[in-house]
């Protein structure tokens, strides 16, 4: 049975202590991140064990490849979860971001085709903020319906076709290391969202609105503003990937991005950030994310099949969120 | 007794030497209690001092460490939720536990719907309703929905709902801390009648006039230990008042009184202030310097006159003026540019931020000022919360990154006293300010506000506490349902006189 509310003197009571001997969120921290780092070693090490591709530069950079759109947009989508917001849309909305591009593209000038298309990504993020704080619908109904309408609108934009786009390789391309561009916007990206996440008033606020809402706003933080700039954000960055896959495979999939909402909650919440809101870190986001990857990769180049790979990532899912119910009961007690 | 129940020994319910810690910290340390049936005992206790950690084992919430506790002749080590129900045991909590969207009839019979085979029979139903509701001796139509009713109502439909469930023994927590006078009446008149009845009632309070009027017996804790059990006739209001405070105090004590510049100008002044709803007529000035309380039973509308001054709610009538210019926020980041800040009732779940630390939980509303153009750097709050660290003595480690959850409540909240002067804000809006927040500490608490004021500040009081008034405040302006109905200064404002002004 779940405690009712206490009254004040229950719930002062256990706190009358003196303020020693209580472990500190500081102490508490580097364990956590120390296990991400511990699993991420553990499992490379078991890769090169078992696979004799798994332990080169190459395989790295596959790596962090496959890793960058779900990175570049699992960044924005950690700060949203500090505030106690979701954003499922993100896979339908970047394949929207991409079949936008492609339909222009047919008939126009590319330049202005990408700005369209990244304006339409800035749009969903305008409309999913506005039916989260305006109208003020749970985030993740919302950004459920919203990815049913973009995959839908994908659909009718495309006509169930795969639509070639000429003249858009750049994301393919190797400036430095034999690394490809994607994976330095993923990193830039990456780096700008966690100085704004620790060092920026805005990025503050998202904490302190995740830790309590109601608190928040009596501190004079005007939440549904700062809500609503998260979720723009989050639909720049969804932009992003949306056009980085079109240009990866040369063309726009109604199909695209399927099911890239559950890798993005699946890092951001594996990386530590709270469910219970008002938690969570850049850094850990992206140690989330390469667990993911190198998950991945292992399991491809031990030749594990694709459908077991999904079924590895749902369950990985529910072990982070367990893992964070258990933390709540912890701290909360 | 005038009326023995019809088993041959009446019910009594016992606790034996009750110990338990949370999280290291023991709070009970070997209590007795003793409630026997047709009678009522009177639990009183300052916040902190165990008593709901202790009705919470007798109701079965919370497993003692040791112990036993004695129901009915049966000695059990502990209890759950599930035994003390099916023993007789029941609790009537602060916060209605009931379903606002159902009718009364059927908060009655939640959960043991009359039937079968996963039948409810509706007549059913209305009758236990009707029954329970007579025993109790009040009026209340079965076919309302709960969320009609008024506060006492509600309450009275979750004792009626204790009662149809075969309750022996009642626990009553704070039960009229949100009644007014005429509902305080008619609880006092049910729980005489449940008495009459051969239950056995215990009622937590921290109001002695109460236990003067309700009580047969009474028991004080305090910091986890019995230090007062006896009859009712005999006991003295400053026997009651030692054994809770654990020393000689001529009950409350006045501050010494305080310059205050009558002829400066007010800080914060309603002028026939009104908000449909909630007050109506409310005329009233806060100097710098002055510490004024709002006082009046929960309900009364003093928490809702200082909210409308931090934007949280608007004005249907009259004025609000900050500084003689027209106050007006529509939200409270406007209230807090225009200096005024606000201390919530709720500390837990309106005022800290449990999981952060506490050098942000002090710089929160000043993170714009801190910053520079919108960069801000955990140096900056370290630098915040050391300004303030000594100054309000709030003891911590003095770690800017030490969670705000492991402090203590009276040191919680001086971080969130310390909001404001970080802030600089020249008016400070306190509502409950003192409430779950133990004896010593209140104290403290006093002594930073009336330092607030010092530095000349102009804070304004909504409280219900009126020991809280007496200590505090350098005016005291008293309401009921929504009205002011008094205004005291000085050495005029009394126990005495708070309560008879809030009265009925």
């Amino acid at each position: 049975m779940s405690d009712p509310v206490l009254s004040p003197e229950a719930a002062a009571a256990p706190s009358a202590a003196p303020t020693s001997a209580v472990p500190t969120q500081r102490r508490r921290q580097v364990p956590e991140t120390a296990a991400l780092v511990v699993v991420l070693l553990a499992l490379g090490i078991f890769f090169s064990i078992t696979s004799e591709f798994f332990l080169n530069y190459d395989n790295f950079v596959n790596i962090l490849t496959a890793a960058a759109v779900t990175g570049i947009i699992a960044a924005p989508a950690t700060m949203l979860l500090i505030a106690g917001q979701f954003d499922l849309s993100v896979g339908s909305a970047a394949a929207f971001c991409g079949a936008v591009l492609a339909s222009l593209a047919l008939h126009n000038d590319i330049y202005y085709s990408v700005v369209i298309a990244v304006l339409a990504g800035i749009g969903i993020g305008l409309l999913n903020g506005f039916l989260v704080t305006m109208i003020g619908i749970n985030a993740l109904i919302t950004t459920l319906g919203t990815l049913a309408v973009f995959r839908g609108l994908t659909q009718v934009l495309t006509d169930g076709q795969t639509l070639s786009i000429e003249q858009f390789s750049w994301a393919t391309s190797r400036p430095l290391f034999d690394i490809p561009v994607p994976v330095f916007m993923f990193a830039g990206i990456a780096l700008l969202f966690w100085f704004m996440s620790g060092y920026t008033v805005f990025g503050r606020s998202m904490y302190a609105i995740g830790a309590n809402a109601a608190a928040a706003r009596l501190n004079g933080i005007r939440s549904k503003r700062v809500i609503w700039i998260g979720f723009v954000l989050s639909g720049l960055c969804i932009a992003i990937g949306g056009l980085i896959l079109a240009s990866q495979l040369g063309a726009a999939s109604p199909q695209a991005a399927t099911g890239l909402e559950l890798s993005v909650v699946t890092a951001v919440i594996l990386g530590g950030a709270s469910l219970a809101g008002g938690r969570g870190t850049i850094g850990g986001t992206m140690l989330g994310l390469l667990i993911i990857g190198t998950l991945n990769n292992g399991l491809v180049l031990l030749n594990v099949s694709s459908f077991w790979q999904t079924v590895a990532q749902g369950a990985l899912l529910i072990f982070a969120v367990s893992f964070d119910q258990l933390r709540i009961r912890l701290t909360s007690n | 007794m005038p009326e023995p129940e019809t088993a041959a020994e009446p019910f009594r319910l016992q606790a034996r030497a009750i110990r338990k810690s949370f999280g290291g910290v023991e709070v009970l340390h070997g209590v007795d209690l003793d409630a026997a049936g047709g009678s009522v005992l009177a639990l009183l206790g300052e916040n902190g001092a165990g008593k709901s950690t202790l009705v919470r084992i007798l109701a079965g919430d919370h497993a003692p460490d040791s112990g036993e506790i004695v129901a009915g002749g049966e000695a059990h080590a502990a209890l759950d939720p599930v035994t003390a129900r099916a023993l007789g045991v029941r609790m009537i909590f602060q916060e209605l536990s009931d379903a606002p969207a159902l009718t009364v009839a059927e908060n009655i019979s939640l959960g043991r719907w009359p039937g079968g085979r996963g039948l409810v029979r509706w007549k059913q139903v209305r009758e236990r309703a009707v029954r329970a509701l007579d025993e109790l001796g009040v009026d209340i139509d079965p076919g309302r929905p709960v969320a009609e009713l008024r506060i006492g109502e509600r309450q009275a439909v979750e004792i009626a709902r204790a009662i149809s469930d075969r309750a022996r023994c009642l626990i009553l927590d704070e039960p009229t801390a949100a009644l007014s006078g005429q509902e305080v009446e008619r609880l006092f008149a049910a729980v005489r009648r449940l008495r009459e009845r051969g239950t056995a009632l215990i009622y937590i309070t921290h109001r002695l006039d109460e236990v003067v009027e309700i009580a047969d017996r009474v028991q004080v804790l305090r910091d986890g230990a019995v230090v007062l059990e006896r009859p009712v006739p005999g006991t003295s209001r400053a026997d009651l008042v030692t054994a809770m405070v654990g020393r000689e105090v001529g009950e409350v004590t006045r501050p010494k009184a305080h310059e205050t510049d009558t002829a400066a100008a007010p800080r914060l002044a309603f002028e026939g202030a009104a908000c449909e709803g909630a007050f109506t007529g409310v005329d009233l000035e806060v100097r710098p310097g002055e510490v004024v309380a709002l006082y009046g039973k929960l309900g009364s509308g003093t928490a809702e006159v200082a909210e409308t001054a931090f934007g949280l709610r608007s004005l249907t009538a009259g004025t609000c003026r900050l500084r003689g210019d027209e106050h007006a926020p529509r939200a409270p980041h406007q209230a807090i540019a225009a200096g005024v800040g606000l201390v919530p009732a709720d500390r837990q779940r309106e005022g800290t931020f449990m999981v952060r630390s506490v050098a942000e939980n002090i710089s929160v509303p000043s993170w714009t000022r801190l910053s520079r153009s919108g960069l801000l750097g955990r140096r900056q709050e370290a630098r915040a919360y050391r300004r303030w660290h000594d100054e309000l003595s709030i003891r911590s480690r003095n770690d800017p990154e030490q969670l705000i959850s492991t402090l203590s409540g009276g040191n919680q909240q001086k971080v969130v006293l310390g909001r404001w002067l970080e802030r600089e804000s020249d008016v400070l809006l306190l509502i409950e300010p003192t409430r779950g927040v133990d004896v010593g500490a209140r104290m403290e608490i006093y002594r930073e506000i009336r330092k607030l004021a010092g530095k000349g500040m102009g804070v304004l009081v909504a409280t219900s506490d009126y020991e809280e008034v007496v200590q505090l405040a350098d005016r005291a302006a008293v309401m009921a349902r929504g009205k002011i109905v008094g205004v005291l200064g000085g050495d005029e404002i009394t126990t005495e006189r708070l309560a008879e002004l809030a009265g009925g």
